[in-house]
């Protein structure tokens, strides 16, 4: 009795140590939450609720995945894909940044610019589309342009939003420390401002990456939303389902590789942040 | 010499929602000299801390004039620091950063910049502490921070607006010892807004004590206290109860006054609206 006594206690124990291990563990952190939703998915499948026409398995997802790399299709689309957000991004950053700075440094330009701000970011980016087709066709400047379109303007507003948040005090702290305007600026301003930033550029790539599926299901020469649409039209729900994978992995490694990493370094380390309390 | 020169100051404010004009400051004359410690106390919104703006340079007079080292105060400036109630301090920098921003601002070459930076670390006891970021400091080694950063920079005056208080009573008590012990060491010139009467009197050489709104100097209280100063001797010496009785009343009275005559305006702008039986109220509390 005294034995049974003592494992019983020591087996949670056991269990909430290795659990708590498993925890830490980056791969699980990352993937854990996935399991249950591909079991689920799989047994859905299994059970043959829905027709395969309609809904297919991970195993044939997978299959056709492994297909698809193999005959090169979806490393080029995916490429293709990538190549157009990149430009477009760069593109949007180089507009967007300098512009919000401006208009949230520069009275007048703010009195200028915000009313049309406010109305041009209401226009919805595929609302473009049709326009910038006539203007450019079908290339890689019409997509270009609804991104750079959809990233420009939140960076922007939220730029101005971030300026406007920089504590005053701490301005006046590095005026009366002998800074001039433009070192309150550079050494003020810009690192005060870098959570609005970090936040904008992160909604600006969100919007930018809807924009460019949309884009490309619309425009559709090439591309991961060409490829499902294509799909589509060939009856294939299978490549359906990649493409969508494929486009939640990528956003993923985006946010896992670039973004997240360049938060932890300087806003998180710096306590700009604060890590929710709530959720502990 | 005086280092700081305060003549008939003057400040009003013009509300941008109704277009009222608001008096912050009525009259206001004092001075500082080279190496003393002046505290400025008054009861809340008599306008102590629109007089530290004005000297800082964040906010413009209306009419008097304001002079340190000889030169009518335009604009901020480094030889004018300001420690703040909020520190204020840069979370991008390190506290070797925040420290040296002064000294990087006035363009003195790194190789220099760097041990002065730790000696004023060193000063107010954060040595060690050099790669840290703010947020990882306690309140009261951040606003030590807060002085070293001023410090570092030689200011002709150093200015304080309620520093510590938003730091928990405890660590306040040693700040202030720690901001005597280095005021003893450097002998800067400090120009300190408070409420607190026995934080006035521990610190300073003098006190200047402001009447309410319109705010004009009550008195100018000499407080007869040798350095160096600890709270627990101060605590027991009859001169600092003296002194802190006669600052209590002296604000006291300033209360009353200022309550009569804001009864008065009161009185005369509302008689229209409001019904007069408001204007015993004032007199209970
Ligand atoms: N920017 C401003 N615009 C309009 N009125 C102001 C402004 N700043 C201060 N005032 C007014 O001037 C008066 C004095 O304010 P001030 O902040 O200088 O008082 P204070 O003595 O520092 O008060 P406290 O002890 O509460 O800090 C207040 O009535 C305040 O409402
Ligand atoms: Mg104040």
């Amino acid at each position: 009795m005294t034995v049974s006594g003592a494992t019983q206690r020591t087996r949670p124990a056991m269990g909430g140590f290795w659990w708590r291990r498993l925890g830490r563990s980056r791969v699980v952190r990352t993937f854990g939450p996935f399991v249950p939703v591909v079991l689920a998915w799989w047994a859905v499948a299994e059970l043959e609720f829905f027709p395969a026409a309609f809904f297919v398995g991970p195993d044939v997802v997978v299959a056709e995945f492994a297909e698809l790399i193999k005959k090169g299709i979806l490393p080029a689309y995916l490429s293709d894909s990538v190549t157009r957000l990149w430009t477009g991004v760069v593109f949007g950053l180089l507009i967007g940044i300098p512009a919000g700075f401006l208009v949230a440094m520069s009275r007048w330009a703010r009195r200028l610019t915000w009313p049309l701000l406010m109305f041009f970011q209401a226009i919805a980016d595929i609302a473009w589309l049709p326009i910038v087709i006539v203007w450019f066709g079908f290339s890689l400047t019409a997509v270009t342009f609804v991104i750079v379109y959809t990233i420009v303007f939140p960076l922007m507003i939220s730029i101005v939003a971030g300026v406007e948040q920089v504590p005053r005090d701490m301005v006046r702290a590095a005026r009366s420390l002998g800074a001039g305007r433009f070192r309150v600026f550079t050494d003020v301003i810009l690192p005060g401002a870098l959570p609005a930033v970090a936040t904008g550029i992160r909604t600006g790539l969100g919007y930018g990456w809807r924009a460019l599926i949309a884009a490309e299901i619309i425009v559709g020469t090439s591309g991961i939303g060409f490829m499902m649409f294509d799909a589509r039209r060939a009856g294939e729900v299978t490549g359906v389902f990649v493409g969508m994978i494929v486009l939640g992995i990528l956003w993923f490694a985006l946010d896992a590789l670039v973004l997240a990493p360049f938060e932890r370094s300087t806003i998180e380390r710096w306590g700009m942040i604060q890590t929710a309390e709530v959720a502990r | 010499m005086s280092t700081l020169e305060i003549k008939n100051l003057h400040k009003e404010y013009v509300d941008a929602y109704t277009g009222e004009t608001v008096t912050a400051v009525g009259d206001v004359s004092f001075s500082v000299d080279r190496g003393e410690f002046v505290s400025i106390l008054g009861p809340s919104g008599c306008g102590k801390t629109t007089v530290l703006n004005v000297v800082a340079g964040f906010d413009k007079l209306t009419s008097g004039s304001v002079e340190v080292g000889g030169k009518p105060v335009t604009a901020p400036s480094p030889e004018r620091g300001v420690v703040f109630q909020s520190f204020a301090l840069f979370p991008w920098k390190t506290v070797l950063g925040n420290v040296a921003f002064g000294l990087r601002m006035r363009g003195v070459p790194r190789r220099e910049r760097e041990p002065v930076a730790r000696q004023y670390l060193e000063l107010v006891g954060l040595e060690g502490f050099e790669r840290k970021f703010p947020h990882e400091l306690s309140g009261g080694m951040q606003q030590r921070l807060g002085v070293a950063r001023v410090l570092a920079n030689e200011p002709e005056v150093m200015l304080m607006d309620e520093p510590f208080a938003s730091v928990d009573a405890q660590t306040r008590r040693k700040l202030q010892e720690d901001l005597t012990d280095i005021f003893q060491a450097k002998r800067p010139t400090v120009f300190f807004v408070t409420h607190d009467v026995d934080e006035a009197v521990f610190l300073s050489d003098r006190v200047v004590v402001l009447s309410s709104r319109p705010s004009t100097v009550a008195e100018i209280v000499t407080v007869p206290l040798e350095r160096p100063r600890n709270w627990r001797s101060v605590l027991e010496n009859p001169d600092f109860r003296h002194t802190v009785t006669h600052l209590t009343d002296l604000l006291a009275g300033g209360r009353a006054h200022g309550e009569e005559q804001a009864e008065r305006l009161s009185g005369r702008v509302d008689s229209s609206s409001e019904p007069p039986v408001r204007a015993d109220a004032g007199g209970e509390s």
